[in-house]
């Protein structure tokens, strides 16, 4: 027995050896302290709270497809390059089980990120003071503009100020939505604190390796266009919302309208204006330093470069997370046509994406009103075909018969929407001397983007989409220089301006010059006189004398000036207007024409009837995404939006 | 050499390859031969006439007249006295007395090794001890027979106690055993009952052995060790390895209905990839390990690795299914064990034996889909029923002119199937073992062979082969060595190799394309024309370049893969009478590697299409729309490269003694595993896997009525919190031998065998999650997560990976446990039936779960787990086995088995959900849930009028499907998801079967069922169009299309694109998974043994067999057992032709 003894003690003494045998895991195995263990991790992990930025312009931004402004039909051969899961929202199949392109899940994550990067930023050893305090500014402004983002698509949502500890408690972690006047002030809290003294940057100093990160310009641009959110009828005395209620009874949206929201919308776009002057950032004007193109020329580059150009100086905010590439996938390669001969059998190159006719009509007249306001202009003809003549010749391939209503344009039209006929400067050709050696689209059958079946349902392309010196190179390759899609552009600012005095003030109050001219500065640059000039001249109305009418320029001007940049999907919900816009349907030109053999007169004649291509509806639910009900089955405390 | 010649160079096999194959099988017939080490020997009269001889030359006489070996010393015969005999004796111990007279030499003889050991003794005293020894261990001798009085060869004669005294029956049923004095003779063989017989003086003893139907004195084996039938109190399972002999290479397959408890199934059929999926007693867990724990010699290995293990070269297979018979693996045991032993030699002469067989091999069921005129024009028809202003794919004039079937290039109709598949291919199996020995040591050699094909086509104009060919090489050698009489030491060899060589995509793959290839598109390949006809390579056709021509995929490459795995295995076993009688010790060591690497060669192809053609005269133009190359392309496979070691060591102390009616036993294990995987990935996984572990058993029974166990467990695992690292798994048992009571007597008769059988106890599992989150006390944190970069910079070049938490640390998680418990009856009647009926219950907690209620407002990048989940099941399993033999000429015998296990979800941590049906908490673990599809939309009016579906982003119609509003809230929603139909895992497994011999004739058949079962059709991946799908047959058959409004069509409204609303889970594509199949039949005849002896063999038997013969089931559109996995690579039903020779 005593034997045995001891062989159970040694079996015993050998297991607990074995215990130490079992620690396989080394020293130095990852954790999270490391990431904040030297600068250069931190900046690492701040980094990580970048890559969190929406991708607007692209397949993942709602507003690309899932608006009134671009569309294309669903067809496998785009599909395999594009999502078209954008298509889901436009065509009203937004759903609360499977809710399209919600950003919930990465938005509080991305929150979660900034919040451990704000709880330890003080532990990184080797950081400078200056450098501390400006990375803790720029995770501010991120958490606001993430918590801002939640707030455009959700209304009201639940803050996360503090980060709560993984093993919190259920009950805690079950929080709930916090009214929109308390997210917008949160938000503006944050950002307020982020643009304190001088701990952001005004301008990027080292531009070759930190240009897209957060400088006071970019913060102070987005307080004004949180302000501005905040003052707009959506959030500013909304009447529709006001059974939304948490399930204590507090209310989620103020039914009282509170005119002192767009004072302070107003004086923070003001506060925005003067330090992008002071920083540098003015509106884009292409220097022909070589002085080789005619002045019609270089405004229609200018236009172009302003959205597209990466040197482009009126940029304030240009996502870098957000690339806009020509190769598959990007926005250059779903929307670039042909164009050159040479490459007419490319089936990789089909400018999928269209616009319908409702956008072409929103443009100015060459006389900067809208086209059924400009007593020069006979609203019944805009149909009618018209054959270019020479003095068209820059903007319309001469001797190209087309519909009247592409003649006689504003130059944003001819610069950012492209058309049958239409003349497309760049893409390999750029002697305006000779009008006949520049590229031209030609949707009809033999000509270069005529191919059966191929891309565009709509006769339009958004243009603005493509730098004027992309082209193909290549059968299925296009050469382009990409470019960062901006978040921010200092029109869209000036804009935001004129839009917060018309409503703080009206036209005719005490800052009314500044009110015309923000508004005549962008309309400057579009080679368009001023709204008063203008309206005097061309119509027989003075509608910028009354708020209501002033309002109703302002908001045209906004859409053309922004137009295709996801600005109008979020414009028309917060000025409420979206229902009017989806009245319109969706039209676009038979372009199965480039399947029809036949004379010129009779291939016209078929092309420009316009085709049905999607009613759309807006309900008040479809200002808001719908919370996932899943989301909402984890988390009871969590109120469903209206009508989901 | 040109790459492509158009000769018509149609070799498959290299002339290297099978040249390097005749080698391979040569030198296995080389090691054959050169094991015929045992010749036979008569004992022969001894004639001496030696004067002043030296023992040199006595020993070199005696060897020469007996064929007695004699092992000595030199040292020890060195110096000796000269010998002077003349003598005549035809007994060899006279004469070695007799010669050795007077001389400082022992001897022994062993007569039935025929060895002579001589050794030097000064010592009188010993000598004479000796000599008394010798006297007092007489041999006996005798005969063997069964009842009807035919010698019985192989039968195990050892002296009880004396593990050492132990022979065989030879051919003619004789044996001849050296016995000490008082020794009691035992008789034992499988299959028949246990013979003791006192030898007292007898010299000579014949016994007649029974058969044994209730198998009471079979040996089980057992958790590190072997036990009686009769001892058992576990829940154990033996299935006869010769009902694993099944025309097919993959063990696995066999294994459904083959053994009560264990539920099996084959979905696939792809040589190589067709392992069945089995579990033991179903699955009770939702973690991730399901798998049984699988113990090869000991030796803890994968599915693969028991697929790979030849039939042939079984000993044993046990399954182990209650807690008292896992408890000893308490760390893995609790999702059941698979215990197989390989064979040992046994004393004796070489015994060889060599099986044969050629298999034919093909489809059970083949999926038809509907002819290319049909494709086309159901396609335009999904266009225009969706979209009235649609355009068309198909022109008029192109479904005319196919219809018409002028000029195939330009309108092309391909039927992939016939151009892709063979109609059945051969495969063949052969294996050769050797086994014999004799006292020192003995061996068991087996070699074997496997080819198997897959049914591919080749392209003649390819000097490769793109077909599926796997070539396996199986060696495996047993070595038993008595180091000294009371240790003995084996040695265990084994390799397997592995050679494949397919398509590049995988068989499964290819079946997929066959179905998802457009038919009317493109030719698989152009002749070349007038314009190509310097062309060296292959004219495929394509469109628009965007598609994917099948044939071209499977012809312009092939995948070579090579797997190599080796075992060493060492074990000791020493006897420790020394210390306290019936105690013993043993250790093992084990040692294995696997290795595999794989590449691709493969070109790419040149694809064509007609720029222009003329309908009338059916000229045509090509161009080529892609250049590829004429040259083979190489690609390495890093995630098919596998190395993997693993070592493992087990020491284990034995006391077993009887007291009288007291029989005690207990023993207590050691073990230690390692394993390391390269290739693993990450920092994490490279990190070596360990589990220590001490485990103990101890029973007793009494008079062999009452019978107690108690197992237990402790085991540690490297996945653990230092805190909760460790676990304890104990379990006990007791069983009742009713029929062995005194009462029984007369009852006997009838009811020959009675036993109450009840265990309870706990089995800890920890592999709990899946390999890649091993040490969930650790954070998983990526400091270079490039899926979370961000770009600054104006050329955007400057960028910053992010850091990423993969997984949140968690101390706390620990062993997921099982608490088991079982009752079983065992009845044996009239001695020709025995039936084992068992009844269990499984509780499981602290299983591993996400938790489900973290919101995802709390932004956590990834969901914490913890060990929350519980489930239970339970089941029945039942074994019936009837065995009688009614004249020396016919033998009859017949088996069933019946598996029933359920599971349910105990504790599972969801939503609180408002509908009570949306719970998981009731349902089983395989349960799935969908919507209740009501019938088809009649027309858009009333699926406008209907709840709205809000199922998907597509819009829907007429001709959709309509589900139904369980909760009546007046929308469909995930809310109306209800628990459909049957698990997906068959919650009844049997088998039964037949087997009846007549003479040299023998016959069975085995038949196969599941039931409680239910699959889905994948609508998705089956949906005419969507990634160029093709139409099944059936769909073409029966769907909703404005002319024929059927709302109960098998397929709703078609589509071009992927409708969402008909898709998702529900009822509509739901069918019965239940079948009955004809697994097994073999017809089989024995040639007779005189005439087989005359060929110096002692047994050939040749044989015909079949696999998956017939199929009953409600399911008509593919083989049922695939289930959901209708469009992979078919189940094969196979006829075999065999031989099986042995040569004593």
């Amino acid at each position: 027995m005593k034997k045995f003894r001891i062989i159970l003690l040694a079996a015993v003494s050998c297991l607990t050896g074995c215990g130490n045998w079992l620690d396989v895991v080394p020293d130095g195995v990852a954790t999270l302290d490391m990431a904040f263990n030297s600068r250069k991790q931190a900046l690492k992990y701040l980094a990580t709270g970048y890559s969190y930025m929406p991708k607007n312009g692209g397949a993942d931004d709602p507003a690309t497809l899932g608006g009134d402004d671009i569309w294309t039909r669903r067809t496998t051969h785009f599909s395999n390059r594009f999502s078209l899961a954008g298509l889901d929202i436009s065509e009203g199949l937004q759903n609360a089980s499977a809710p399209v392109l919600p950003r919930w899940n990465r938005m509080f994550e991305a929150l979660r990120v900034c919040n451990t990067f704000l709880e330890n930023v003080d532990l990184v050893p080797d950081l400078p003071a200056w450098e501390r305090e400006q990375w803790t500014a720029e995770a501010k402004v991120l958490k606001a503009y993430y918590h801002f983002c939640l707030v455009q698509m959700y209304g009201a949502i639940p803050l996360v100020r503090e980060n709560m500890p993984v093993d919190a408690d259920v009950y805690a972690v079950k929080v709930q939505r916090e009214p929109v006047d308390e997210c917008f002030n949160y938000i503006v809290q944050l950002l307020d604190e982020a643009c304190q003294g001088d701990m952001l940057p005004t301008i990027v100093l080292d531009p070759a390796s930190d240009y897209g990160r957060i400088t006071k310009p970019i913060a102070l641009s987005l307080k004004a266009k949180v302000l501005v959110t905040a003052a707009s009828p959506l959030f500013n005395g909304n009447n529709d919302q006001a059974t939304l209620r948490n399930h204590d009874g507090t209310p989620l949206f103020n039914t009282e309208f509170r005119p002192e929201k767009w004072e302070a919308a107003m004086a923070a776009c003001k506060e925005a204006i003067d330090i992008c002057h002071d920083a540098g950032i003015m509106l884009y004007k292409f220097e022909d330093a070589a002085n080789r193109y005619n002045d019609t020329t270089v405004l229609n580059v200018t236009l172009r470069n302003a959205f597209n150009s990466r040197s482009s100086s009126e940029i304030i905010w240009a996502n870098t997370q957000m690339i806009s590439t020509p190769t598959s996938g990007g926005m250059i390669h779903a929307s670039m046509p042909k164009l050159n001969p040479a490459y007419v059998n490319s089936n990789d190159i089909c400018k999928w994406l269209g616009m319908p006719i409702k956008i072409a009509e929103m443009f100015y007249t060459e006389n900067g009103v809208p086209l059924n306001e400009d007593k020069t202009r006979n609203i019944g003809d805009l149909y009618n075909l018209r054959t270019a003549q020479a003095e068209d010749k820059l903007y319309i391939r001469q001797g190209r018969t087309t519909v009247d209503m592409h003649f006689d344009r504003e130059p944003r039209f001819y610069a950012w929407v492209g058309f049958d006929g239409g003349v497309w400067f760049g893409a390999g050709q750029y002697n305006d001397k000779d009008a006949s050696s520049l590229r031209y689209l030609g949707f009809k059958i033999g000509e270069t983007d005529g191919t059966e079946g191929q891309g565009n349902w709509t006769g339009y392309i958004p243009k603005k989409f493509i730098p004027y010196e992309a082209q193909l190179n290549a059968i299925n390759n296009i050469s382009s220089l990409s470019y960062a899609w901006p978040i921010m552009r200092l029109s869209d600012l000036y804009l935001l301006y004129s839009e917060a005095i018309n409503e703080a003030e009206g036209p005719n109050g005490a800052n009314s010059s500044e009110l015309f001219r923000y508004i005549d500065l962008v309309r400057a640059r579009a080679g368009l006189k001023g709204v008063k000039e203008s309206w005097n001249a061309y119509t027989n109305n003075q509608k910028y004398n009354t708020q209501a009418g002033m309002r109703e320029i302002l908001q045209r001007e906004r859409m053309i000036e922004l137009s295709f940049e996801g600005q109008r999907f979020w414009d028309i919900r917060r000025w409420k207007t979206a229902p009017n816009e989806y009245h319109t349907p969706l039209m676009g030109w038979n372009m199965m024409v480039s399947t029809i053999d036949g004379t010129e007169e009779e291939v016209n004649k078929l092309m420009y009837q316009p085709q049905l291509l999607l009613k759309q509806e807006f309900g008040i639910r479809d200002y808001f995404w719908p919370i996932r009900t899943s989301d909402i089955e984890v988390n009871p405390n969590l109120v469903q939006n209206i009508g989901w | 050499m040109q790459f492509f010649s158009f000769l018509g160079r149609n070799r498959c096999v290299p002339p290297i390859t099978s040249c390097l194959l005749f080698l391979k099988i040569t030198a296995f017939l080389i090691i054959v031969a050169t094991l015929q080490i045992h010749a036979k020997g008569v004992a022969q009269t001894v004639r001496l006439d030696i004067s002043n001889g030296t023992v040199t030359a006595l020993i070199k006489d005696v060897q020469r007249q007996t064929g007695y070996a004699f092992l000595f010393n030199r040292s020890d015969i060195e110096g000796l006295d000269a010998v002077s005999i003349s003598i005549e004796s035809d007994d060899i111990h006279e004469v070695l007395t007799e010669s050795l007279k007077g001389l400082p030499l022992d001897f022994l003889v062993k007569e039935d090794q025929k060895v002579v050991v001589l050794k030097r003794n000064e010592s009188k005293l010993k000598r004479e001890r000796l000599l008394k020894g010798l006297q007092q261990q007489p041999t006996v001798q005798g005969l063997v027979v069964d009842t009807s009085g035919t010698p019985l060869p192989g039968v195990t004669v050892s002296v009880k106690d004396r593990a050492n005294m132990v022979t065989s029956t030879d051919l003619n049923g004789r044996y001849v055993l050296q016995v000490p004095d008082g020794a009691v003779l035992v008789f034992t063989m499988v299959g028949y009952q246990s013979v003791e017989i006192e030898v007292g003086s007898q010299r000579q003893i014949d016994v007649v052995l029974e058969m044994s139907s209730s198998l009471l004195d079979d040996v089980v084996v057992v958790g590190f060790g072997t036990q009686k039938r009769r001892d058992v109190v576990g829940s154990v399972t033996s299935v006869s390895p010769g009902n694993l002999k099944v025309p097919s290479s993959n063990l696995t397959s066999a294994l459904a209905g083959q053994a009560a408890g264990i539920i099996a199934y084959q979905r696939s059929g792809e040589p190589g990839q067709d392992n069945a999926d089995f579990f033991v007693r179903g699955i009770t867990t939702f973690g991730t390990n399901t798998n049984p724990l699988i113990l090869i010699d000991g030796i803890e290995l994968t599915p693969n690795d028991l697929a790979r293990l030849r039939p042939d070269d079984i000993q044993s297979f046990s399954i182990l299914k209650d807690a008292t018979a896992t408890a000893l693996y308490g760390a893995r045991g609790a999702n059941g064990v698979i215990l197989v032993t390989t064979k040992q030699g046994k004393e004796g002469p070489a015994k060889l034996s060599f099986r044969f067989e050629n298999s034919m091999s093909a489809p059970t069921q083949t999926i038809d889909v509907a002819d290319p005129v049909t494709f086309m024009k159901m396609h335009n028809e999904a266009i225009l029923t969706r979209d009235p202003l649609g355009t068309i794919l198909y022109s008029q004039e192109k479904i005319e002119m196919t219809e018409a079937g002028k000029y195939p290039l330009i309108y092309p109709a391909n039927d992939w199937k016939k151009m892709l598949f063979k109609d059945y291919t051969m495969n063949q199996r052969s294996n050769l073992n050797i086994s014999g020995g004799g006292g020192v040591a003995r061996y068991y050699v087996a070699g074997s062979f496997n080819r198997d094909n897959g049914i591919l086509n080749v392209d003649k104009r390819n000097n490769f082969n793109n077909n599926i060919v796997i070539n396996n090489y199986d060696l495996r050698s047993n070595v038993n060595i008595n180091l000294t009489k009371i240790t003995e030491l084996i040695v265990r060899l084994s390799a397997n190799f592995e050679e494949y060589r397919g398509p590049l995509r995988g068989g499964a793959d290819m079946y997929n394309l066959m179905v998802h290839s457009n038919p009317v598109l493109f030719p698989a390949y152009y002749p070349a024309d007038e314009d190509f006809q310097y062309a060296q390579h292959i004219l495929f056709g394509n469109f628009n370049n965007s598609k994917i021509n099948p044939y071209a995929e499977m012809v312009r490459g092939y995948k070579e893969k090579s797997r190599s795995q080796i075992l060493a295995q060492l074990e000791l076993k020493q006897g420790l009478d020394f210390i306290t009688k019936g105690l013993s010790g043993r250790g093992m060591l084990n040692i294995s590697r696997l290795s595999q690497f794989a590449v691709n060669r493969a070109y790419n192809p040149f694809y064509y299409e007609i720029s222009r053609y003329n309908r009338l005269t059916g000229d045509y133009k090509l161009f080529e729309s892609q250049i590829g190359t004429e040259y083979l392309g190489y690609g390495e496979l890093a995630s098919e490269r596998e190395q993997y070691s693993s070592f493992y060591f087990e020491g284990s102390l034995n006391y077993a003694r009887d007291f009288g009616k007291h029989n005690v036993s207990t023993m207590a294990v050691f073990q230690a595993r390692e394993t390391l995987t390269a290739n693993a990935g990450s920092l994490q996984l490279s990190l070596p896997s360990r589990n220590v572990g001490l485990a103990g058993r101890t029973t007793y029974s009494y008079d062999s009525r009452y019978f107690a166990e108690f197992n237990f467990g402790y085991n540690g695992s490297e996945r653990f919190d230092k805190n909760n690292r460790f676990g304890f798994f104990p379990s006990a048992g007791a069983a009742w031998l009713v029929s062995n009571e005194g009462f029984w007597e007369n009852i006997k008769p009838v009811v020959n065998n009675l036993k109450l059988r009840y265990s309870y106890g706990l089995i800890g599992n920890d592999q709990i999650g899946t390999a890649i989150d091993r040490f969930f006390y650790l954070s998983e944190v990526n400091m270079d997560d490039p899926g979370r970069r961000a770009v600054f910079g104006q050329e955007y070049n400057t960028y910053y990976n992010g850091i990423t938490i993969n997984r949140y640390a968690n101390p706390y998680i620990s062993w997921e446990k099982s608490y088991k418990q079982n009752f079983a009856l065992e009845l044996g009647l009239w001695n020709d039936l025995s039936v084992v009926a068992e009844y269990f219950t499984e509780k499981r907690d602290n299983i591993l779960m996400t938790r489900s209620s973290i919101p995802s407002t709390m932004g956590l990048t990834a969901t914490p787990r913890a060990n929350v989940g519980e489930a239970s099941g339970k089941g029945v399993d039942m074994m019936l086995e009837y065995q009688k033999s009614w004249n020396p000429d016919f033998w009859t015998s017949a088996r069933a088995n019946f598996t029933y296990a359920t599971s349910r979800y105990d504790v599972f941590e969801e939503p609180e959900y408002n509908e009570p049906w949306r719970s998981r908490v009731g349902l089983s673990l395989n349960q799935v849930t969908g919507y209740i599809a009501e019938r088809l939309f009649v027309d858009d009016a009333e699926a406008a009028g209907s709840p709205p579906q809000y199922i998907g982003t597509s819009e829907y119609g007429g001709g959709d499907i309509k589900y139904l509003d369980v909760n009546r809230d007046g929308r469909i929603t995930e809310a109306d998801r209800v628990p459909l139909g049957h698990p997906t895992v068959p919650e009844v497994v049997y088998g039964f079967g037949v087997s009846m011999g007549f003479k040299g004739f023998d016959l069975s058949v085995f038949f196969q069922g599941a039931a409680r079962q239910s699959f889905w059709i994948d609508a998705a991946g089956t949906a005419p169009f969507i990634n160029e799908a093709q139409i099944l047959k059936d769909y073409a058959d029966s769907y909703w299309s404005e002319e024929n409004q059927n709302v109960y069509a098998l397929w709703p409204r078609l589509s071009p694109t992927l409708n969402s609303n008909n898709v998702a889970t529900s009822t509509w594509f739901m069918r019965d998974g239940s079948f009955l199949r004809l697994k097994q039949a073999e017809f089989g005849y024995t040639i007779p043994q005189r005439l087989s002896e005359r060929w110096s063999m002692s047994n050939l038997r040749f044989y015909l067999s079949g696999t998956n013969l017939l199929l009953f089931s409600k399911f008509k559109m593919w083989d049922v057992e695939m289930a959901g996995n209708g469009l992979g690579y078919p189940n094969q039903r196979v006829f075999n032709l065999g031989v099986n020779l042995s040569i004593n």
